[in-house]
C-alpha cells in the first residue's frame, strides 16, 4: 500500500489531485471551524458586497459570507457524493460479480437488464427517483447511487471476466482452491484496483450531480448553503452580483477536477507492472 | 563489387531515466549484390534497432554515437525525409515478423500492396492493379482477384505474409529486410513461406538482410551469418561454417542451443505403468446461449496412456486443441469422456481431488500471465506448500531446485525476467511434487539459450523426483531430443502417436511426416 | 453484418423500451407516495385520496394498471397531461424535436472542435496544443452543465451582450434570431462531450500511430499525409462513433438543465415542468421517449460501426 501511495504522489495526475483536494478535505473536515463568518449570519447592511478584505468572497442577497458558506456546505456535497458513490459500486460490483460468476443465461439476462437501465440517462433516473422518494441529502445520495449502479456493474463484471482468464486463476483452479481463496485471494485485488479508479473518478460526477440536484431545486433545500442549490439563488443576481456565482461554480470545478486527476494518478499507481 | 548495403563503425544510445543505454557498439557489416547476410540475436541484442537504424524510424529517444550507414555509397544517415522516403519501400523493403499487425485492419489487401507502386513507380490506378495482380501470382497466392479486394482479417496468416512480401519486392529493391518472416507462423506456413523465400531471392537476385533469433535456420537461408549479442557483432563466417565451427564461445553456445533431434538429452526409458491414461477425451468451448450453434469443438475423443517417468511429448499448431486438452487434465476446463490416474477413474473434473491435483501439476506458457501480478515470489509458492502439506520454510530450497537466489521471493513477478518468472512457476508446480508436470508450451517465449537452461533443470529435477512430463510444444526438435513418445494434434483430434525413435520411419501419419520435413534437422557437424 | 444481428438487436431495443417502462412505471407509480399523494399532496384527506385512486384505476392490481398504461403508449397515447388537459404524445415528441436539434447541433459543434483538436494533440504529444487538450478535457469533465451555461450567460450575454441570454426562437421561422439564441445551449452542451471525444481519440491516435501498421506504411516510403488519412484516421476515427453513441445519455441528462437555464421549450425543460407538476403522464412519456432516443442512437452508431470496420462480423 505505502508502494502505490509513493508512486501516486510521484505521478503528475496525482500529485496535483491531492493537492487540488487538499483544500477540499480541509473544508470538509473542518469548515464550520475555518469559516470566517457564521455562514447562516443574515445581515442586510452587508447585501450583494463584492470580495473585500472582510468579506474574501463577498456576500449574498441576505448579506451572507459568500466563503463560509461555500466552507460549510463542502461537508454536505463531498459526503453525499462520496456516499452515492460507494453505494453505487458496492450494489453495482456485488451485482457485475454475481452476473459474472453465474455465467450462461443468467449473465446474459442481468447484462442485458443492465443496457436497458443506462438507456435512461443518469440525472433523469436520480431526478425521477427523487421525485418519488422527497427531497433531501439522503434521498439525493440514494437516487445517484441507484444512477451509478449499472455502470459500476457493467465495468466490475467485465473486469472479473478478464481477470478470470489470467492463468494465475487458472493456475489456482488447477491446485483444487475454493471458490472464496480465489475470489478473494487470486482475483480481488487484481479487480478491485480498477475499481478504485473507476469509483474515484465517479465521485467527481456525483458531486457535480448533487450540486445539479441541488440547482435544479430537488437536492438540498433553502438556506442549506448547497453549492447547487447557491447558484440556483444567485442567478436573479447575475448582473449586480456575478461572484456569488462564481465562487461556487469554481468550488464544484475544484472538487470534481481534483477528484478525476486523483482517479488518472491512481491508474497508474495501482498498477503493478509499472514499477 | 561494391556493396548494396554497407555499416561502419555505427553505434546507438537510448536515453532512458537511468541515463544512458548503449544498444549497438561499433557495428560493422557490408550485404554484397546478391547476397543475404543472416544478423543472429536474442531478445536485447540489438537486432532490432539495427534494422530500425537501417530504415531511419528510430525512436525519439535514440542517440546516434556516430559511424555511418550506406545504401549504394549513399550515407541514409544524412539524408532530409522526402529523399528517406524516396528510398524507403522503393529502394529498401522490409519483411514483418507479424503480418496479422503488419498490415491495415481496415484496407484492402489490394490497396496496400498497389499503393507502393503508385507512390513510388507513378502509376495509375489501372495499371498498378494490374502489376499487384501479377505479383501476388508471383508469391504464389492461388486467387489473386479474390485476394486483392480481402480484408486482412478474412485470410489466413500465410496468405497475409505473401502480401507482405509482394510489397516488399513490388518496386524491385537493392534491399530487402527480413525481419523474422516466420516466427509468428504456425510450423508449416512458415517452411512455406521460407521455400517461396527461398524461389524468390533467385528470381528477383535479392540482397537482404535476414534477422532472426534461429541461428540454425538462418544458417541455411543465409549465405553469410553475423551473430550480434548486447549490441556487438561477435562473429562473422559463412553460413555452413557458423553453426559447424563456431569460434567464439557465445556462438558456440548458441549453437548448442539449437536443439537436434540426434542429440538425445534422455537416454532413461521410460516406466512399465500407466500413471494418466485418457479414454475418448472431449473438451468444447462455449456456452449455448440462445443459439446452440455457438460451442466449438476443441478436442475431440482422444485416448492414450502417459507412463510413469515417460516424458510424453505432444504437438500441433496453434489451435490443434493441445492447450485445451492440458486444461482439462489440469481440471480447468470441464471435459466428457474418462480420465484414469495410476488406475483410478475420474469422469468429472469434481472427482479430482486434493490427491489428483497435487500429483498432477500444470505450468502454463505465458509467466506474465501465470504469476499474480500482486503477489511476491514467496506468496505464489508459499501456498502450494500449505496447501499440499509443506511449509513456507521450504520456499529457499525450492528457489534453489530452480537455480534462482532465496533473495528473489520478496520480489514481485515483474521484477524478474522472463527466464525467471518461468522458473518461480515450475518451483510453485514441484511444491506440490507432481508426479505429472504438463508443460504447455512453456518455452514458446523465451530465447533459444533460455529455452536450453529451462529443459536442462526440467531434466535435472526428473532426475530427482522421477516425475513423468506431458510436454506440449510446437517445436519438434526439440521433442525428438527429449521425448520417450510423440504425440501429434490435428485439429482436435490426435493423429498419430509415435516412440520417438520411429519418427524417421515410413509408418507415420503425412501430417506427421509433412512437420518433420517442416522442422529439418540443423546443419550438423 | 447479417439479419439476423440486426433482428436481434432490434429485439434488444425492445427488451431495452420494456425494462425502461417498468423502472419508468415502478419509480413513478408503485412507490410508497402513490400518484394520488403526489397530485393532491400529503394533506389530502382518506376519502378524497381514495376517490382519486378510484378515478386514476389505482386501485386494480398493479401489473394491471402498468398494461394499462402500456398497451395505449404502444399506439402512440399516453394519457391526457394532467396540468395542460392535453393529450401528452402529440406535446412532448414537439419539446423532443427542439431538443434533438439541440443535441444534433452540439454533437455537430462538438465533432468540428474534438476532432482536430484530439488528432492534433496526439500527434504534437506534450507540445503545447496538447497541453490545451489536457485541460479542456479535465475542465470539461469536472463543470457541471448548469455552472458552465450561467458562466457563459455571465460573459456573453450579461458582460458582453452578445447574445441573447434566454428564450427559444424557432430557426425555421427566424433563421438568424434562432441560431443566435441556439448559441450557448449548444456551446454548453458540447464542452462535455469534446472532453470525452478529445481525451479517447488522443489516446486512440497515439496507439494507431504507434502500432505495427503504420510503421510499415511508413517504410513504405508513404507521404505523412497519405500515412495520416488513409492509413491512420480511419481506425483512429471508427472509436468515436460508439463514444459518440455512449455520450447521448450525457447529452440528454445535460440537455435537462440547459433547456431549463436557457428557457428552451424542449423534452428536458418538459420533463422538469411534469416533476414540479407531478404530471405523471408527461413524466412517463417524456422519460420513455428519452430512453428510446438513446437506445435507437446506439443501434444506429453499431450498424455505422459494422458498415465501416470491416473487421466486425456480427453473429
Amino acid at each position: 500500500m505505502s508502494e502505490a501511495w509513493q508512486r501516486l504522489v510521484r505521478s503528475r495526475h496525482g500529485a496535483l489531485g491531492l493537492i487540488l483536494l487538499f483544500p477540499v478535505v480541509l473544508a470538509v473536515l473542518a469548515g464550520p471551524l475555518l469559516a470566517p463568518h457564521n455562514a447562516d449570519a443574515i445581515s442586510f447592511a452587508a447585501r450583494l458586497h463584492p470580495p473585500s478584505a472582510r468579506f474574501w468572497l463577498g456576500t449574498d442577497e441576505f448579506g451572507r459570507d459568500i466563503l463560509s458558506r461555500i466552507l460549510v456546505g463542502a461537508r454536505a456535497s463531498v459526503a453525499v457524493a462520496v456516499t452515492a458513490t460507494l453505494l453505487g459500486t458496492i450494489s453495482g460490483g456485488l451485482l457485475g460479480t454475481l452476473s459474472a460468476y453465474l455465467g450462461g443465461m443468467a449473465d446474459e439476462a442481468i447484462m442485458r437488464t443492465i443496457d436497458a437501465m443506462m438507456a435512461i440517462p443518469a440525472l433523469l433516473l436520480a431526478l425521477l427517483v427523487l421525485s418519488s422518494l422527497g427531497k433531501g441529502m439522503f434521498d439525493a445520495s440514494l437516487a445517484i447511487a441507484i444512477a451509478f449502479a449499472p455502470g459500476m456493474a457493467r465495468i466490475t463484471r467485465s473486469v472479473a471476466l478478464a481477470t478470470r482468464q489470467q492463468d494465475y486463476v487458472n493456475a489456482a483452479i488447477a491446485r483444487g482452491e475454493s471458490a472464496g481463496w480465489i475470489v478473494l485471494r487470486e482475483m480481488g485485488p487484481n479487480v478491485i484496483a480498477p475499481l478504485v479508479v473507476e469509483s474515484t473518478i465517479r465521485v467527481a460526477f456525483a458531486v457535480m450531480l448533487v450540486a445539479t440536484l441541488g440547482f435544479l431545486g430537488l437536492g438540498a433545500q433553502p438556506p442549506a448553503p448547497d453549492w447547487g442549490l447557491m447558484i440556483a439563488e444567485a442567478r436573479q443576481y447575475l448582473h449586480q452580483a456575478p461572484w456569488m456565482i462564481v465562487a461556487p461554480g469554481a468550488a464544484i470545478a475544484l472538487t470534481a477536477v481534483g477528484f478525476n486527476l486523483l482517479g488518472d494518478g491512481l491508474r497508474d499507481a495501482l498498477n503493478p507492472r509499472v514499477g | 563489387m561494391s556493396a548494396v548495403l554497407e555499416i561502419e563503425n555505427y553505434s546507438l544510445d537510448y536515453a532512458t531515466a537511468a541515463g544512458n543505454l548503449h544498444v549497438l557498439d561499433q557495428v560493422s557489416l557490408a550485404i554484397a549484390p546478391g547476397e543475404v547476410l543472416g544478423l543472429v540475436g536474442e531478445s536485447g541484442s540489438g537486432k532490432s534497432s539495427l534494422a530500425a537504424a537501417i530504415m531511419r524510424l528510430l525512436p525519439t529517444n535514440a542517440r546516434e554515437q556516430g559511424g555511418a550507414i550506406r545504401l549504394g555509397g549513399e550515407n541514409l544517415r544524412s539524408l532530409d525525409q522526402p529523399r528517406l522516403r524516396a528510398i524507403r519501400g522503393r529502394r529498401i523493403a522490409m519483411v514483418f515478423q507479424d503480418p496479422a499487425t503488419s498490415l491495415n485492419p481496415t484496407l484492402p489487401l489490394g490497396r496496400q500492396l498497389s499503393e507502393v507502386m503508385e507512390c513510388h513507380l507513378g502509376l495509375a490506378r489501372g495499371p498498378a492493379r494490374t502489376e499487384a495482380l501479377a505479383l501476388l501470382r508471383r508469391v504464389e497466392i492461388t486467387d489473386p482477384e479474390a485476394i486483392f479486394h480481402r480484408f486482412p482479417h478474412e485470410v489466413s496468416g500465410g496468405e497475409k505474409q505473401r502480401v507482405v512480401i509482394a510489397t516488399a519486392l513490388a518496386c524491385h529493391p537493392e534491399l530487402v529486410l527480413l525481419d523474422e518472416p516466420t516466427t509468428a507462423l504456425d510450423v508449416l506456413t512458415g517452411a512455406r513461406i521460407l521455400d517461396l523465400l527461398s524461389r524468390l531471392r533467385t528470381e528477383f537476385s535479392m540482397s537482404g538482410l535476414y534477422i532472426s533469433h534461429d541461428l540454425s535456420l538462418v544458417s541455411r537461408f543465409a549465405d553469410r551469418v553475423a551473430v550480434i549479442r548486447r549490441g556487438r557483432i561477435v562473429e562473422e563466417q559463412p553460413a555452413p561454417t557458423i553453426f559447424r565451427a563456431p569460434l567464439e564461445p557465445y556462438t558456440r553456445q548458441l549453437a548448442d542451443a539449437v536443439p537436434r533431434p540426434e542429440r538425445r538429452l534422455v537416454t532413461d526409458a521410460a516406466g512399465e505403468n500407466e500413471l494418466l491414461g485418457l479414454t475418448g477425451l472431449s473438451v468444447r468451448h462455449g456456452r449455448p446461449v440462445l443459439l446452440p450453434n455457438r460451442v466449438k469443438i476443441a478436442v475431440e475423443a482422444v485416448s492414450f496412456a502417459i507412463r510413469e517417468r515417460e516424458i510424453f511429448g505432444m504437438i500441433g499448431e496453434s489451435g490443434s486443441g493441445k492447450s485445451s486438452l492440458a486444461r482439462a487434465l489440469a481440471g480447468i476446463l470441464p471435459f466428457r469422456g474418462e480420465v484414469r490416474f495410476v488406475g483410478r477413474s475420474i469422469a468429472r473434473p469434481a472427482e479430482m481431488d486434493r490427491a489428483y491435483r497435487r500429483a498432477v501439476q500444470i505450468v502454463f506458457q505465458n509467466p506474465d500471465s501465470s504469476l499474480n501480478p500482486r503477489h511476491r515470489v514467496a506468496q505464489i509458492l508459499a501456498r502450494p506448500l500449505r496447501l499440499f502439506g509443506a511449509t513456507p520454510a521450504e520456499i529457499p530450497r525450492l528457489l534453489e531446485d530452480v537455480h534462482l537466489p532465496a533473495s528473489h521471493a520478496r520480489r514481485f513477478p515483474h521484477e524478474l525476467s522472463g527466464g525467471e518468472k518461468q522458473r518461480v512457476a515450475i518451483a510453485r508446480a514441484f511444491a506440490a511434487r507432481p508426479r505429472l508436470l504438463i508443460c504447455d508450451e512453456i518455452t514458446a517465449s523465451l530465447d533459444v539459450s533460455v529455452q536450453s537452461r529451462v529443459i536442462e533443470l526440467l531434466l535435472a529435477l526428473r532426475r530427482t523426483h522421477g516425475t513423468a512430463y506431458l510436454f506440449i510444444t510446437h517445436d519438434l526438435n526439440l521433442l525428438r531430443q527429449i521425448a520417450h513418445r510423440v504425440a501429434v494434434m490435428y485439429r482436435g483430434r490426435l493423429v498419430d502417436l509415435q516412440y520417438t525413435a520411429a519418427l524417421g520411419g515410413t509408418d507415420v501419419h503425412a501430417y506427421t511426416r509433412d512437420l518433420i520435413t517442416a522442422s529439418p534437422a540443423p546443419v550438423s557437424g | 453484418m447479417s439479419l439476423l444481428w440486426l433482428m436481434r438487436r432490434l429485439l434488444l431495443i425492445a427488451y431495452t423500451m420494456i425494462v425502461v417502462s417498468v423502472v419508468v412505471f415502478a419509480i413513478t407509480e408503485a412507490l410508497p407516495a402513490d400518484a394520488a399523494t403526489m397530485i393532491l399532496g400529503q394533506n389530502a384527506t382518506p376519502a378524497a385520496l381514495a376517490a382519486l385512486r378510484a378515478r386514476l384505476g389505482l386501485d386494480a392490481p398493479v401489473w394491471l394498471q402498468y398494461w394499462r398504461w402500456v398497451w395505449p403508449a404502444l399506439h402512440g397515447n399516453f394519457g391526457i397531461s394532467m396540468r395542460t388537459n392535453l393529450p401528452v404524445a402529440p406535446a412532448m415528441l414537439a419539446a423532443l424535436s427542439r431538443s434533438l436539434m439541440l443535441a444534433a447541433a452540439a454533437i455537430l459543434l462538438m465533432l468540428l472542435i474534438a476532432v482536430p483538436l484530439g488528432l492534433a494533440a496526439a500527434l504534437g504529444r506534450s507540445g503545447p496544443i496538447d497541453l490545451i487538450a489536457g485541460l479542456v478535457s479535465y475542465l470539461g469533465v469536472s463543470l457541471p452543465e448548469f455552472v458552465t451555461a450561467t458562466m457563459l450567460l455571465i460573459l456573453f450575454a450579461d458582460r458582453l451582450g452578445w447574445l441573447p441570454a434566454t428564450g427559444y426562437v424557432s430557426p425555421a421561422r427566424h433563421l438568424v434570431d434562432g441560431v443566435r439564441h441556439l448559441v450557448l445551449p449548444v456551446v454548453t452542451v458540447a464542452l462535455v462531450m469534446v472532453a470525452h471525444v478529445v481525451r479517447m481519440l488522443r489516446s486512440e491516435t497515439i496507439d494507431v500511430m504507434a502500432s505495427d501498421y503504420i510503421r510499415a506504411a511508413h517504410l513504405k516510403g508513404l507521404p505523412p499525409r497519405v500515412v495520416l488519412f488513409r492509413h491512420a484516421l480511419r481506425n483512429a476515427l471508427l472509436p468515436v462513433i460508439t463514444v459518440v453513441a455512449l455520450d447521448v445519455g450525457y447529452v440528454l441528462g445535460g440537455i435537462i438543465v440547459v433547456e431549463q437555464i436557457f428557457a428552451i421549450p424542449g423534452i428536458g425543460r418538459a420533463l422538469i415542468v411534469a416533476i414540479q407538476s407531478r404530471d405523471l403522464p408527461s413524466i412517463q412519456a417524456g422519460a420513455l421517449m428519452m430512453a428510446g432516443t438513446y437506445a435507437v442512437v446506439n443501434l444506429l452508431s453499431d450498424i455505422a460501426y459494422a458498415l465501416l470496420d470491416k473487421r466486425i462480423r456480427y453473429e
